[in-house]
């Protein structure tokens, strides 16, 4: 199975969203990483197909998603950013709606209904009304809606906002073991939603894939570049606007700032183990200036 | 069909919508109780109208025409010459109710042999009119033209139908007062807007349009579900009023009389050129209310599935009902340069007066083609259109 973007632009009047991405996409998990308004929803929505490039197309095993149509669907799981609900809607009704949509066999679906809302711990509240449920319950139901009908294709935009950290775990957890012959692609900008899990992991800025690589690949780039740097608090204030910080931390009458960079910062610098997010953060070259884009 | 049942639902079977249709049921009850008794009055009233009118029931008596000529000259001195505000005028003295009906008859009698006054904008009707016009087109050699055959039609079929009878339909005809006037548009047509209106733009302002044009059915199959939930409100909507206006117009006094009379004994439906009964008539014009109010619904339904607000459908879609009525009401000389365009609006064509109370026909192909034939055809049309251009709406959609 083989998901293939074609040069895919999208534009909304003026402004150009995704700028002519080309990607192969096969079995695995992806992680989809980058700044709020790097392109990365509208990429999901269009693979979603529930929003059409401007130019370029999208291939499944070689075909266009628009000639293959209700079949490409039936094979794609979506959990959009924004999980929304009809007011009378009880949990089960909500499941119960999207099996009906997916086609799925009453008695087919009833089964995975139990099942998945075991899986995501909603077992006792599917009767209950969805609007009543806390965020965290409403985006589980909202994953629990995505694997229903077992798709092939597995897209999941921002799954883990609003869940505690026991359920991002057990939620890791789900998709690790449901993508064993599956793609899923996560969007998120949690780096640690896609440390543990994503085969690949790719970089979005301003609507184009920067990078693409395992995540053991950016770690390795980041040996190095990753230091550790004792300083009193008020040479941290003119510090933070040149340079990449990426924590900071009280030690005793100083702190301890973590800092991103290809050259030793300061004397007393020490080296530090790379993380993901520190390539995150190098990659994108979040320096504070940059950072209200 | 599990997403019928789920659409069906959304639409119809919720808290909000169960409790507007029951304050609408409430409403056209009232509105069928408080009508018959503004007409008559009380059942006292009724029965005595009941047991006056059983005498005068029948072919035309010049005798009896006379007598009620003259009450209704006095009548009329008193309180002006509108039938209706006679009878409100006077809805406890059933003799001069039934006095007033007789004399309207009489005209209506007249009207039969000697036509239709030749300033009168309707089309042409009576035995002595067309008698008169038809030799005149054969001798202007005109037979092949659609002028000639309907006129000549109307002839014949009058003919057939025969002079008018008098009748005591009083019920009926308040039944058919409250299904075939505007009053009725205003009432069944504008609580329909709001029921239909939300049947896609909600997917827009709910945001689950995601969920819904992500899914193998959510392109074709959901739009066939929406149009069939559409159908069935809209159905359920124009049952409530039926069913409240006839339940609660006959209620009050306990009868049907007239139920087998020729409708041609109402007169609103003097001039219709159909053989029904009384009660055929009533099945006809709910079966015309049910299909009208679908086709109405699935244009709400079209609007609602290019809109991203249900109130922007719901203006939109009153915009386009009242732009009609508004049409309707114009003057002669309007509605007659805007033709069909009138006759087959939603205003006119909603109501079965117009469409079943005169002998109007349209020209098509060389064949004149009655007006509710035309009317079938071309809301048809509008369907077909309508159901057509939502399922390619949908094919093509985004989100936003």
């Amino acid at each position: 199975m083989e998901l293939q973007l074609e040069v895919v632009t999208k534009s909304y009047k003026n402004k150009q969203v995704l700028k002519g991405i080309s990607l192969i996409m096969r079995v695995g998990v992806y992680g989809l990483l980058g700044p709020n308004g790097a392109g990365k929803t509208t990429m999901i929505r269009i693979l979603a197909d529930v929003l059409r490039p401007t130019k370029g197309s999208i291939l499944y095993d070689r075909k266009d998603i628009h000639a293959v149509g209700d079949e490409y669907r039936a094979n794609i799981g979506y959990l959009p950013q924004n999980v929304s609900f009809y007011g009378d809607f009880t949990g089960r009704d909500y499941l119960e709606y999207s099996a009906a949509l997916k086609g799925m066999e009453k008695t087919h679906a009833k089964k995975r209904i139990e099942e998945l809302a075991y899986s995501v711990g909603l077992l006792d509240d599917l009767n209950r009304k969805c609007t009543a449920y806390s965020g965290g319950m409403q985006r589980r139901l909202g994953i629990a809606q995505a694997l229903l009908d077992d798709p092939e294709i597995l897209i999941l935009d921002e799954p883990t906002s609003g869940l505690d950290p026991y359920e991002r775990i057990k939620f890791r957890n789900i998709i690790s073991a449901y993508a064993k012959d599956r793609l899923v692609l996560l969007s998120t900008h949690i780096v640690s939603d896609v440390e543990q899990i994503a085969a690949q992991i790719m970089m979005m800025e301003y609507g184009t894939i920067q990078h693409i690589h395992p995540g053991g690949e950016y770690v390795r780039m980041m040996e190095g570049r990753v230091w550790l740097v004792e300083m009193p608090a008020e040479q941290l204030v003119s510090y933070q606007n040149q340079a990449v910080i990426s924590n900071v931390r009280a030690k005793g009458d100083c702190m301890e700032v973590r800092i991103i960079e290809d050259a030793k910062p300061a004397s007393n610098a020490v080296q530090a183990m790379p993380t993901l997010e520190d390539a995150y953060l190098y990659l994108f070259n979040y320096l504070p200036q940059k950072a209200g884009r | 069909m599990p997403l019928l049942r789920f659409e069906l639902r959304k639409l119809l079977l919720n808290k909000k919508t169960l409790i507007l249709l029951l304050c609408l049921f409430v409403l056209y009850s009232v509105i069928g109780l408080t009508s018959t008794m503004f007409l008559i009055g009380g059942n006292d009233s009724y029965r005595a109208y009941e047991e006056l009118a059983a005498d005068w029931e029948g072919t035309f008596d010049s005798e009896k025409a006379a007598q009620a000529e003259k009450i209704y000259q006095e009548v009329s001195a008193r309180y002006g010459t509108d039938a209706r505000m006679i009878a409100r005028s006077v809805k406890d003295q059933p003799e001069i109710i039934l006095a007033v009906n007789y004399h309207a008859y009489a005209g209506r009698v007249k009207e039969y042999w000697n036509g239709t006054p030749p300033e009168s904008a309707g089309e042409p009707y009576g035995i002595a009119l067309l008698q008169k016009k038809v030799p005149e087109l054969e001798r202007q050699g005109k037979q092949d033209t659609s002028d000639y055959r309907e006129l000549s039609d109307s002839l014949q079929r009058l003919k057939e139908l025969g002079e008018p009878k008098f009748a005591n339909t009083l019920l009926w005809e308040n039944l058919f007062n409250n299904w075939g006037e505007h009053m009725m548009q205003f009432l069944l047509f504008v609580p329909l807007t709001f029921v239909i209106a939300p049947v896609f733009a909600v997917e827009r302002s709910s945001g689950m349009d995601n969920l819904i044009l992500s899914s193998r059915n959510g392109r074709r199959k959901i739009v066939t579900a929406k149009l069939l939930s559409v159908i069935t409100a809209s159905t359920i909507v124009v049952l409530l009023y039926l069913i409240a206006t006839f339940l609660f117009g006959f209620l009050p006094h306990g009868s049907f009389h007239g139920w087998d009379a020729a409708i041609q004994s109402i007169p609103t439906y003097a001039q219709s050129m159909f053989q029904f009964k009384v009660w055929q008539l009533a099945a006809v014009g709910a079966a015309w209310l049910i299909f009208t109010g679908a086709v109405y619904s699935l244009i709400i339904c079209f609007i609602s599935s290019r809109m991203k607000s249900q109130i922007g459908t719901a203006g939109i879609s009153l915009a386009i009902l009242f732009v009609n009525v508004g049409l309707a009401a114009m003057g002669d000389t309007v509605t007659q340069r805007l033709g069909a365009l009138v006759d087959l609006g939603l205003a006119n064509v909603t109501m079965m007066k117009e469409v079943f109370g005169g002998s109007k026909v349209f020209s098509m192909f060389g064949m004149n083609v009655s007006y509710p034939v035309m009317a079938i055809f071309v809301l048809t049309a509008i369907s077909a259109v309508v159901a057509f251009g939502t399922y390619l709406g949908q094919k093509s959609r985004a989100v936003a």
